[in-house]
């Protein structure tokens, strides 16, 4: 199957898995209840638009970023809302919506 | 025949088989369950007390003891009125009032003893009862005293500093305290700190100033660091004792900074002084408190150490030092051996030790073979001091658990469960856990006592143990790290301190010496089970020794070289490399901070004590670490124990870090992101600052703790909590051990570790913000250091706990109240409001009884319902 390209904001990658890699070492490279920088927010927003549940994810909008722990002792990519709630979502999935 | 000779031989050969005969029946008065034996020894009473009175006179303990035991015999073992007065006599001359106040009580003495004695003789008794007597200025009340306690209150006038000691028993802690409220009453003090090593401690001595306070509203006794409290005293509104542990006092002088100031501070348990890691905190403190104010009054107080005036040695030169030193006995102390007979299980010899020699005292009979070590601790406790102030040493706080659930099982079933331990059961239930095993014990009369319980609970047990509620206390190595329990009866078994290392002689001798309750009985027992066995006691039963006092810093400044090598690899990028550095990091740290002050160690005070070479090796090392260092003197003073090359580490982190500045401030616990942020911040610690926490999946667990404690979780939600975790991940548990994990973390990472390494990230992260202008970010609510040592983050919780509420009472009430903003006196004014429906809401007896005492201080006639104002 040939690679497919995918275009995150102002990023572009020749394939998915390439896609998938940069956000996990975004997502590692911040420390625990950081949150995300104005520039890397604006790829994963670019990200969560692809995600299957995006307009649920969202919901009123989004605030900002962090990376924070999820379950089992794992860390992921959450969203804050300006209502206050907040929800954590898989960078995978936007990558291959699923 | 001199005086000295005259003793010497009375004691060895002239009383000696009377001696035996009078050890032989006191102590088999003492213990429960012997087989019956014959004696039809007759005493000759009239030579007996006649060489009483001449040992009397001696200055040496082991004389002293003898005139004791004497006395004490003629008083319980005769039947014959002149002797019993001739007995009561010789207490006096041994300035014993409070034994000679029991045997009336126990209608040893008749009426009138006074009317009995010739004319000479009540002369004398009356000479003695004045000249033992002191002032109590601010009551006018006379007191009667021992000699320790008369030689305290007459030295420790003045401007000077004083050292005082004497074994457990002789009344130290009463007259201390006395003592402090009456300089304070007389205003030679306008704020006093009491510094005691535990938090245990400074709840009873809270306790105990309150209740000689009674209604006294114009001196004011606190142990929270606020400032607001220190201002008030400060502008001449009411005087103020603080009672504080050491780390609490460095709190307060954090808050207040310049302004840190106290006129009087009285350390307690002061040999403590020489505790790894935490003596050199205390020595910090005494420091800090003499350069705020060079004319501050110390008093030291310590257990029987034999070098007392060691702690006077860093006084300032213009300051006058005395110490006070006492031996004397005031309760006869038993120490029985058992060991088992042989091919008898049931059966055990008994043997009191005098000095060297063993008198064979009679066979102790168990109802069930005790196999197993816990077994037999416990069933011989059980046999022996089966009417009650019993207790028993165990080896950790499961262990205590296990034995104590033994010696319940031993007892008959009660029908009647006595209110006052259904009060506390009931406690133990809610406020730990339906199935904590205390519970279902305490309605026995039996309870397990260690260091990480909740102090409210621990605080019952200790009272409902010396009201004779809870017969057996099974207990661990807390009771030697400064609780003030003394019992009837104490039984160990190879006792060990901390993880396993044997005792040494002081410490035995410290917990030993527990056993006598002065003023409630004559005599106290020290059983120890298998002297013999090696295992059990490698060195044998401790001969009675007395602590050998040494700071902490001279301890480890004399290891030289190791110290040296230490400090020199402190700058490092890994401080995995540092090895096993607890030691060394505490004292690294003292050592780095005075220099920083004073630009080198030589001038210290401490340098007197140490040879010329290794101080200059040391200022050459600290030399060069802090030319590394940009963090000022007065920052890293704010952190003892913690290391400025840590702190300055740290400092290098922030300067460096690539990412939003804001990513490195805590979040309120309230805010989503709080959890992650605390396990970062340890990692952060962890790594750069010191290696006091862990990798990423154990910050977790930490920052959970910490979390919830300062949401102001009660401890048995918590533990809920904990419960709920394992279920749902699947992992087993065992639930004694899940509950003393869960109490275990709040001590040692949420009140301790946390405080301590948090207080210093914050301040270094402050500094850094300053330097790039971001003081916009800086917060000046409640520090994180005072959070953490209360566990709240309200308002409304804090203010419960600054009106004297224990944290477990003020959370049990945070659950009733809805708004987190109350002052003081709003919460006054909600309690008030529901007064009458207290009872009804559900919260532990016990806890509705401290809000009553504590939030309601008259009732409903007017009257004072509780000892606090």
């Amino acid at each position: 199957m040939p690679a497919k390209p995918i275009d995150l904001g102002p990023m572009h990658f020749a394939k998915r898995g390439d896609a998938v890699a940069y956000l996990n070492a975004m997502l590692h490279r911040y420390d625990l209840g950081d949150k995300v920088s104005a520039s890397d927010a604006v790829i994963l927003r670019a990200a969560l638009d692809r995600h299957p549940d995006a307009g649920v994810k969202i919901g009123c909008g989004i605030t900002h970023f962090s990376v924070r722990t999820a379950d089992f002792g794992t860390r992921c990519f959450w969203l804050n809302r300006p209502d206050g709630t907040t929800e954590k979502f898989s960078h995978t999935a936007c990558v291959y919506g699923t | 025949m001199s005086l000295a000779d005259l003793q010497s031989w009375l004691r060895d050969e002239g009383i000696r088989d009377d001696l035996d005969a009078i050890t032989w029946m006191t102590v088999r008065t003492e213990l429960d369950n012997l087989l019956p034996e014959a004696n039809e020894v007759v005493i000759d009473w009239s030579r007996l007390l006649l060489a009483g009175s001449i040992l009397a006179r001696s200055a040496e303990r082991f004389d002293q003891e003898t005139a004791l035991r004497i006395a004490t015999a003629a008083l319980s073992l005769s039947k014959d009125q002149a002797i019993c007065d001739a007995g009561a006599v010789l207490l006096g001359k041994l300035s014993n009032f409070r034994a000679v106040t029991l045997a009336r009580q126990r209608n040893l003495l008749a009426e009138d003893l006074e009317g009995r004695l010739g004319v000479a003789l009540r002369l004398e008794a009356q000479r003695r009862e004045m000249e033992r007597s002191i002032l109590v200025e601010s009551s006018g009340a006379w007191l009667q005293v021992n000699d320790f306690q008369q030689r305290f209150w007459n030295n420790a006038k003045g401007q000077n500093w004083l050292s005082a000691s004497a074994p457990t028993a002789s009344g130290k802690t009463f007259l201390v305290l006395q003592w402090l409220v009456d300089q304070m009453a007389v205003g030679s003090a306008g704020i006093a700190i009491y510094l005691a090593p535990t938090r245990a401690l400074v709840s009873e001595i809270e306790s105990n100033i309150a209740r000689i306070l009674g209604k006294n509203d114009s001196i004011e006794v606190s142990s929270l660091p606020l400032r607001e409290k220190f201002d008030s005293a400060r502008s001449g509104d009411r005087r103020l004792i603080l009672v504080f542990t050491q780390e609490r006092m460095h709190l307060l002088a954090n808050i207040l900074g310049d302004d840190f100031n106290v006129d009087l501070v009285i350390v307690d348990e002061a040999h403590k002084i020489g505790d790894n890691q935490r003596g050199v905190i205390l020595q910090d403190a005494i420091e800090r408190a003499t350069r705020a104010n060079p004319k501050l009054k110390i008093v030291f107080i310590s257990p029987a150490t034999q070098n007392p005036e060691e702690l006077l040695t860093d006084a300032p030169p213009e300051i006058e030092t005395v110490a006070v030193d006492s031996d004397a006995p005031t309760v006869l102390q038993n120490v029985i051996v058992a060991d088992q007979v042989p091919r008898k299980p049931k059966l055990w010899h008994l043997a009191a030790r005098q000095g060297e020699a063993l008198l064979p005292i009679g066979t102790l009979e168990l109802p069930s073979k005790p196999d197993g070590l816990r077994k037999r601790l416990a069933f011989i406790a059980a046999a022996i001091g089966q009417r009650g102030g019993t207790l028993v040493y165990a080896n950790g706080a499961g262990e205590s658990e296990e034995v104590a659930d033994l010696i319940s099982q031993l007892l008959p079933a009660t029908v009647d469960i006595d209110p006052e331990l259904a009060a506390l059961a009931d406690l133990a239930r809610k406020g730990v856990h339906p199935h904590f095993r205390l519970a279902p014990l305490v309605e026995r009369g039996v309870a397990f006592h260690f260091g990480n319980m909740p102090s409210l609970i621990r605080l019952e047990i200790e009272r409902l143990f010396r009201a004779g509620k809870i017969r057996f206390l099974v207990c661990t190595s807390t009771l030697i790290e400064g609780v003030n329990l003394s019992c009837r009866t104490i039984v160990l078994r190879g006792p060990r301190k901390g993880m396993g290392h044997p005792m040494e002689p002081h410490d035995f001798w410290n917990l030993a010496g527990r056993a006598g309750r002065w003023g409630d009985e004559f005599q106290g027992n020290i059983i120890c089970i298998n002297p013999q066995d090696k295992a059990a006691w490698p060195t044998g039963v401790p001969q009675r020794a007395r602590y050998p006092i040494k700071r902490e810093t001279d301890a480890v400044l004399e290891l030289g070289d190791e110290l040296v090598d230490y400090l020199d690899h402190r700058d490092t990028p890994d401080l995995a490399s540092l090895g096993p550095s607890d030691q060394f990091e505490q004292v690294g740290a003292y050592l780095l901070t005075t220099y920083m002050r004073i630009g080198s160690i030589s001038g210290a005070s401490f340098a007197k004590r140490h040879d010329e070479a290794s101080l200059a090796r040391l200022d050459r090392v600290l030399g060069d670490l802090a030319s590394k260092i940009d963090i000022d003197a007065t920052l890293a003073a704010r952190h003892p124990g913690v290391s400025a090359m840590g702190l300055q580490r740290l400092l290098e982190t922030f300067r460096s870090y690539s990412g939003d500045v804001e990513n490195l401030l805590p979040a309120d616990v309230a805010s989503v992101d709080s959890f992650d942020r605390f396990v970062a911040i340890m990692g952060r610690i962890h790594t750069h600052l010191f290696p006091a926490f862990g990798p990423e999946n154990v910050n977790r667990r930490y920052a959970v703790i910490v979390v919830n404690w300062l949401r102001g979780l009660s401890l048995a939600t918590m533990i809920r909590r904990n419960i709920e975790w394992h279920q749902s991940v699947g992992r087993s548990y065992r639930l004694p051990a899940l509950i003393r994990d869960t109490m275990d973390l709040v001590e040692q990472i949420a009140r301790f570790k946390a405080p301590k390494f948090f207080s210093a990230y914050m301040d270094v992260l402050h500094m850094h913000l300053r330097e790039i202008g971001r003081d916009d970010l800086i917060e000046h609510d409640l520090d994180i250091g005072t959070q953490l040592e209360f566990g709240v983050s309200s308002r409304t919780l804090l203010s419960l706990m600054e009106l004297g509420l224990s944290r477990m009472s003020a959370v049990a009430l945070y659950e009733k109240i809805a708004r987190d903003d109350l002052s003081k006196d709003d919460c006054l004014v909600w309690v008030a409001e529901r007064r009458d429906q207290l009872e009804a809401m559900d919260i532990p007896l016990i806890i509705v009884r401290e809000l009553r005492e504590r939030l309601i201080p008259l009732d409903d006639h007017g009257a004072a319902v509780g000892e606090q104002t």
